[in-house]
């Protein structure tokens, strides 16, 4: 005679103060199995089963489709089936059960102190992290402030870069080489980059941008990152990512795992570590307030006053090397994303840049990606002054000489090859005629 | 004439042991008998004079040369016939054979001197019983080089036990002259006891009949030890073809042997007799043996053990654990009239070592037993007081010494119970502190707990600051069986669960001998740590410690039954934190952790990181410093943590 099991709505992350319990795979009162799955939860990222632990009899005090607090108690496993209580009033739906409501002895939400331990304070320093984001826990580990960050999981002790038993690669010779430890951050940036990396199961493609001219009006918009692609590439990569949205999202086992919002992370390295910072609803934002986002991040990170918020739920990684004298390199996708757009600099004799994407191929493939990049470089390249508007003074038909600024029309001229076999521009009246 | 004096009865019993001895060394020789006999072939008046003459309340003990002995005091030809071909039928299911017998008051052991303070404790047991039993315990002169037969006489005789010694004494131990080997006299080594002495021979049987029976007299009435020392040859081997003696000295002593002589004296009845007797074993041997042999099952079956998953709080008592301890003997005793407690130094008003006997002499005086320093006696006289149906609490003063006691928690307590094929059975329970951190020394501070645990049939449990230890020892109580309790130096004076680290529960489960955990309130652990004994406090303390400064989220399992770890609960855990560290104040080699460890790989199939932590395999050195960094502390805990997972 005994209670062998209770079940309360555990606490899986810190965003997930309640979870919904989607299924429940028995009925009250039912025998359960060792090991037998008797109740599924369902967290912001994903489900979570519930496993019998003993031989039992079940009680539930839950009900599918509803939504109840951490630790609040929604099953009882019994040693005997007469110790199972009769089945209890389920709540209204779409109500989130509080403890007050639990119907045997709960505990309540720690609020006792949080330890932290030496490794977390380390890393939370190094990400910016405040303490209060781990309010109502016990115990933070580094593992807790990874998992916050989105970081895969790995132990400090663990070396990333294994050399297998077998491989032809001798241990190393202190006589030739000097070795140096692998600090933990570059230990998470590689646990990072291998999370999709290792798959090899990514492909990178490439197109030009033309850029003569590109920054007459470009710079008119931008306050401090003159003479950048940067943000325009942010903000129309935003707008583009809503269109291709296997390009926002990651591979998750089974499944794919498509963001809901448009974040996009940029990448820096400033002496203190490979970064990226989010923007977030990226798509949302103007050129001007992207920049501004780019400079406050940057300050940011170089005041290490990151907060969590500036790490997180980032959907595509841009990587901008264009200050790095680079012509072409390929950029390495980031874990929880399935494609990265590296920036490499200008060819100022050709006046033209590459662009370089590589994409996850467990979540889309070449066609899609080649699509998307054609149809950035074209919105980039729209931004040369040939292109625009305003800059085309001396636009003019070549029939009649009426300048574009001049045409009431407001259609436009249009593009054509003169009788003399050169490239001009033609006005509606004279195309049509009169 | 030698059969004047002695009847016919009596011949004819002498004759039966003699003719069942050599039907053994006949079935031995057709391959019919596993293993050995040692036959006493012109011994047997010695049997007769005093197994014999003995009433059936009373007792025997005897050796590994005890057939006649038994023949004597029981009569169960067939019980013994039987034994010895291996059969079910057979006194002990086959499992003792020659030399380990259990009927009616009659026990054997191979071992030697092991069975004297035995005897004496059972007979201690007929004196607290007032019954007016005696006992009666059979050594041979080989035995007179062990230690427990001097410490037994020294006990026997101030305790004024009623045990009557008989030595028999046929000159050689195994094949080496007593000449050799044995210095002084030995009716003078009783008597240096001021133990009551008498001297016979089997050759003169009807004097050594009536001489025995006098000596059976004095031990009944006076209520006091005797030593008899009967001189008598041993015809044939010591077992089988193992006779390095010379020819003419053997023929010497058959000439005198009161069985030859009565055969020439009067032969007709020899003839008769032998005759009768013989048909009468050949016989009962045809019969036994197409018989069956006992199947395993009955003997042995594997013990499967669950703890239990229901978990409850512990509180913290404001008392000293050694309090309790003393509230607990004080309690009991006076309750429970079969409770006995026997140690060095216990009496009032010092009241033991560390205090845990303090005033029970004074509250119950016929219950309590200050010994001499005599850990073998103390544990073996122990033993029979068990065997006799009394529950004695041995404390042994330091855990080191308990090894003078090993012969006989090894080769009796545990045995008994399988040997006499479940006959009998033997509560006794031995306590004893173990443990460093005092300063105490190589042979003071020693953790043997790994030794201990390797006993089979022997529960070992640890006791610790985690709850009040009288939930042990009223469980103890209850044992049918061997109990040896660790306790441990430093916990003596601590508090019960003095110390609470934040945000951990505390909580134990409902087991007899109840496993203790320690979890984060929240988190999931990552770390599963076992620790039992004093060393439990010892990483209570750095709970917290450990988890700032590893980044190990610790869960520790403390168990108090150490001999039946409960490895589906530490699995359990496990399989959760996939680290599995064990922390013990023994060395590691062969210990605790080896075999927890052992244990629980083998019940799981995933991958998961283990590690002992214990003392360096050094003695553990007096001198602050060196002591606290062999013994595991905090540091070094910490350390091997942080290396390892």
């Amino acid at each position: 005679m005994a209670i062998v099991q209770q079940i309360k709505v555990p606490l899986i992350s810190v965003n997930d103060t309640s979870l919904t319990v989607v299924d429940i795979l028995f009925t009250h009162a039912a025998k359960v199995q060792k090991g037998t799955i008797v109740l599924v939860f369902e967290t912001s990222k994903t489900t979570y089963d519930v496993v019998a632990e003993e031989d039992g009899y079940i009680a539930y005090y839950c009900k599918a489709g509803e939504e109840y607090d951490v630790n609040f108690l929604v099953a009882t496993i019994y040693s005997t089936a007469s110790e199972v209580p009769q089945q209890l009033e389920a709540g209204n739906n779409n109500s989130i059960h509080v403890l007050t409501s639990a119907p045997l002895e709960v505990s309540k939400t720690w609020q006792g102190e949080t330890f932290f331990s030496a490794a977390a304070i380390a890393l939370m320093d190094v990400k910016g992290t405040p303490r209060s984001a781990f309010a109502g826990r016990d115990f933070v580990g580094i593992s807790d402030v990874e998992e916050m960050l989105g970081i895969v999981k790995i132990r400090p002790s663990e070396s990333i870069v294994k050399v297998e038993k077998k491989s032809l690669q001798p241990a190393p010779n202190t006589d030739v080489v000097r070795l140096e430890k692998l600090s933990s951050n570059k230990k998470i940036e590689i646990a990072y980059l291998s999370a999709v990396q290792a798959s090899g199961l990514t492909s990178t493609i490439n197109a030009w941008i033309e850029t003569e001219g590109i920054f007459v009006h470009i710079n008119q918009s931008l306050q401090f990152l003159k003479n950048s692609l940067l943000p325009i590439i942010l903000y129309e990569t935003a707008r583009l990512l809503q269109k291709y949205p296997a390009l926002n999202a990651y591979f998750a086992g089974d499944e794919i795992a498509y963001y809901k919002k448009v974040n996009i992370g940029f990448a820096i390295d400033i002496n203190k570590g490979l970064k990226v910072l989010t923007i977030a609803d990226t798509n949302l934002k103007g050129i001007g307030e992207i920049e501004n986002e780019v400079i406050d991040l940057s300050n940011k990170y170089l005041d290490d006053k990151l907060h969590i918020n500036d790490l997180t739920n980032i959907g595509f990684t841009v990587t901008d090397l264009s200050g790095e004298g680079v012509a072409f390199f390929k950029p390495l996708v980031n874990m929880m994303n399935s494609a990265i757009l590296g920036v490499s600099s200008i060819d100022k004799k050709l006046q033209r840049c590459m662009l370089s994407l590589t994409f996850d191929h467990r979540v889309t493939e070449g066609k899609l990606a080649a699509q998307f990049l054609n149809e950035l470089t074209q919105r980039v390249e729209s931004y040369q002054s040939k292109h625009h508007p305003l800059s085309n003074q001396n636009i003019g038909c070549f029939k009649c000489f009426k300048l574009l600024q001049d045409d009431l029309s407001n259609v436009g001229f249009a593009k054509c090859i003169t009788p003399k076999g050169e490239e001009g521009y033609i006005c509606q009246s004279c195309l049509k005629g009169f | 004439m030698v059969a004047q004096k002695i009847n016919h009865k009596l011949i004819k019993q002498a004759l039966t042991i003699r003719t069942v001895e050599e039907k053994f060394l006949s079935l031995f020789s057709e391959g019919k008998l596993n293993g050995t006999v040692h036959t006493c072939v012109g011994q047997e008046f010695s049997a007769l004079a005093f197994a014999g003459q003995l009433k059936k309340k009373d007792f025997v003990f005897s050796n590994h040369r005890c057939h006649g002995h038994y023949l004597a005091f029981t009569n169960d030809t067939r019980g013994l016939l039987a034994e010895l071909l291996g059969k079910a039928s057979g006194t002990c299911g086959g499992i003792g054979s020659s030399q380990h017998l259990c009927n009616s008051n009659f026990f054997s052991n191979g071992i030697q001197g092991g069975i004297m303070p035995v005897a004496a404790g059972y007979a201690l047991g007929n004196k607290l019983k007032k019954n007016g039993a005696i006992g009666l315990v059979y050594i041979g002169d080989g035995t007179l080089g062990e230690g427990s037969v001097y410490e037994t006489m020294n006990i026997i005789s101030k305790w004024e036990i009623p045990l009557l010694v008989v030595c028999e004494n046929n000159f050689y131990a195994q094949s080496t002259p007593q000449s050799v080997n044995l210095a002084g006299d030995i009716q003078a080594r009783a008597a240096a006891f001021g133990i009551q002495t008498y001297k016979g021979h089997t050759s003169n049987a009807d004097e050594l009949m009536e001489d025995a029976k006098a000596a059976i007299e004095y031990v009944r009435e006076q209520g006091k030890p005797c030593f008899f020392l009967v001189e008598t040859f041993r015809l044939n081997p010591h077992s089988k073809g193992d006779d390095d003696r010379p020819a003419e000295e053997i023929e010497q002593y058959k000439e005198k042997d009161f069985l030859t002589i009565f055969s020439k004296e009067f032969p007709e009845y020899y003839n008769n007799y032998a005759t009768a007797i013989q048909t009468e074993i050949d016989l009962l041997v045809e019969n036994i043996l197409p018989e069956t042999e006992q199947p395993i099952e009955a003997y042995y079956e594997k013990a499967v053990s669950v703890n239990s998953t229901s978990w409850q709080p512990i509180q913290a008592i404001n008392k000293r654990q050694v309090e309790l301890l003393n509230g607990f003997f004080k309690k009991t005793i006076v309750e429970n009239e079969q409770m006995l407690f026997l140690g060095e130094d216990i009496l009032s008003p010092y009241g033991g070592a560390f205090k845990v006997a303090k005033d029970l002499s004074v509250i119950a005086p016929a219950q309590v037993f200050g010994t001499p320093i005599s850990e073998s006696a103390i544990a073996g006289i122990s033993n029979g007081l068990a065997l006799n149906g009394f529950k004695p609490f041995a404390e042994i003063m330091f855990g080191d010494f308990i090894t003078l006691a090993f012969d006989q928690i090894v080769n009796h307590a545990s045995k008994f119970y399988h040997m006499f094929n479940k006959k009998v059975s033997c509560p006794v329970v031995i306590r004893t502190p173990m443990g460093g951190k005092r300063g105490y020394g190589p042979t003071h501070s020693q953790t043997l707990d790994k030794f201990l645990v390797g006993i089979d049939n022997v529960k070992t449990v640890a006791i610790h600051t985690f709850f009040d230890p009288a939930i042990i020892f009223e469980n103890i109580l209850l044992e049918q069986h061997p109990v040896i309790v660790i306790e441990n130096k430093t916990d003596y004076g601590k508090k019960i669960l003095h110390y609470q680290a934040p945000n951990f529960i505390y909580e134990r489960n409902e087991d007899l001998f109840p496993v203790v955990k320690i979890k984060p309130v929240l988190a999931e652990p990552t770390l599963t740590i076992v620790a039992y004994g004093g060393m439990a406090d010892t990483v209570n303390n750095m709970l917290l410690a450990i988890f700032l400064e590893t980044d190990c989220k610790p869960e520790l399992i403390i168990p108090s039954l150490i001999s039946n770890l409960p490895v589906d609960l530490i699995v359990q855990s496990v399989l959760k934190t996939k680290n599995l560290l064990v922390i013990e104040e023994g060395s590691a080699f062969a210990g605790i952790g080896a075999e927890l460890i052992a244990q629980v790989v083998e019940q799981i199939d995933v991958k998961i990181k283990v590690k002992r932590i214990a003392a360096y395999p050094v003695p553990i050195p007096s001198v602050k410093t060196l002591e606290h960094i062999v013994l595991p502390e905090k540091e070094r805990i910490i350390k091997e943590i942080k290396a390892h997972f």
